[in-house]
């Protein structure tokens, strides 16, 4: 816990970020039920698990068209 | 002109909406914080994961190992997101038939060009200067003192990297059709680049160069006109791709 005590000013706004990803990527998942390829647990899998590359990967290869 | 700041100004609204410019921030901010700290852990870690009773001595971190993870990171994770971001930049248009619209309209394929390449060279200047400010300010933080030479001109030279290959994936999406063919032509491109290097004496005009000497820059061990020839082919380069871009998009049937 020490690492955490004495890097929170890195720690915190990283997390921050990672999350603002993490769940924009879901919110766009949940409203869109369209995806160019795959289904939506297997993009919410992927966007929970795989830190920053799986938001990137869904918005970049799995977003679905919005109109 | 006109034309081409509004369309400059549509292209960053659509960068907003379809999430590219929280993608490329977002990691970009991310990694800015992440190379300073994954400097001043790793002996940590290292001394973590060792087995009980082993000793090894891990030189004392400093901020030159922390620039190394900002070119480290911004070259090989940071590139690569930035081209898949903007792999589709005229396809989907293309494709979509949106642009039919517009040119009709009397928009000219000079400011579609013009400002599809404005907007991404933009969207990379911003998203490359909050990653090293963020990395400079940290990197002091952790490692005051520490000395550092040429740094500017190194981030420089990054930066100019990159713009060269936006310019080289505008001009690849313009030549080849499909979403992923500039992607793919902008790969082969690279991968053409890197092999020049065998030619002896090419390296030093090698735009590649510019990406792959930043630490020397940063350590003191070049001097930054070392990197003025490829720094100007690199220049050159990015015009030559910009009228070969608009050349070959002013023939394309849309």
């Amino acid at each position: 816990m020490d690492v955490l005590r004495e890097y929170w000013l890195f720690l915190l706004p990283l997390i921050i970020a990672q999350f603002a990803l993490m769940i924009t990527a879901l919110v766009h998942i949940f409203k869109h039920p369209t995806y160019r390829f795959g289904s939506r647990a297997m993009w919410i899998a992927i966007v929970v698990l795989f830190q920053m590359i799986g938001p990137i990967v869904y918005f970049v290869f799995g977003r679905g068209e919005d109109d | 002109m006109n034309h081409f700041f509004v369309f400059l100004k549509k292209e960053l609204l659509e960068y907003a909406r379809t999430y590219k410019l929280l993608i490329l921030l977002t990691v970009f901010i991310i990694f800015g914080i992440t190379n300073p700290l994954i400097a001043k852990l790793t002996p940590d870690l290292l001394a973590n994961f060792m087995p009980e009773g082993m000793t090894v001595t891990i030189p004392e971190p400093t901020a030159l190992d922390s620039w190394a993870q900002f070119f480290k990171n911004t070259q090989q994770m940071g590139l690569i997101v930035l081209l898949l971001v903007f792999s589709g930049v005229l396809a989907n248009e293309i494709s979509k038939g949106t642009l039919i619209n517009l040119l009709t309209k009397g928009l000219s394929r000079q400011a579609v060009i013009a400002a599809k390449y404005g907007a991404m060279l933009l969207v990379w200047s911003v998203s490359v200067g909050i990653s090293a400010l963020l990395t400079c300010i940290y990197t002091v933080y952790l490692f005051p003192g520490d000395p550092v030479s040429h740094l500017i001109f190194a981030v420089f030279c990054m930066w100019l990297f990159g713009a060269f290959l936006l310019a080289v994936l505008l001009a690849a999406s313009a030549l080849a059709k499909g979403n992923y063919g500039g992607l793919l032509l902008t790969g082969c491109i690279v991968v053409v680049l890197f092999s020049l290097n065998i030619i002896p004496g090419a390296a030093k005009y090698n735009p590649i160069a510019l990406a792959a000497r930043n630490m020397e820059l940063a350590a003191g061990a070049a001097e930054p006109p070392a990197l003025y020839p490829a720094a100007g082919i690199t220049v050159l380069a990015v015009l030559a791709l910009l009228g070969l871009a608009l050349a070959v998009f002013r023939k394309k049937e849309l």
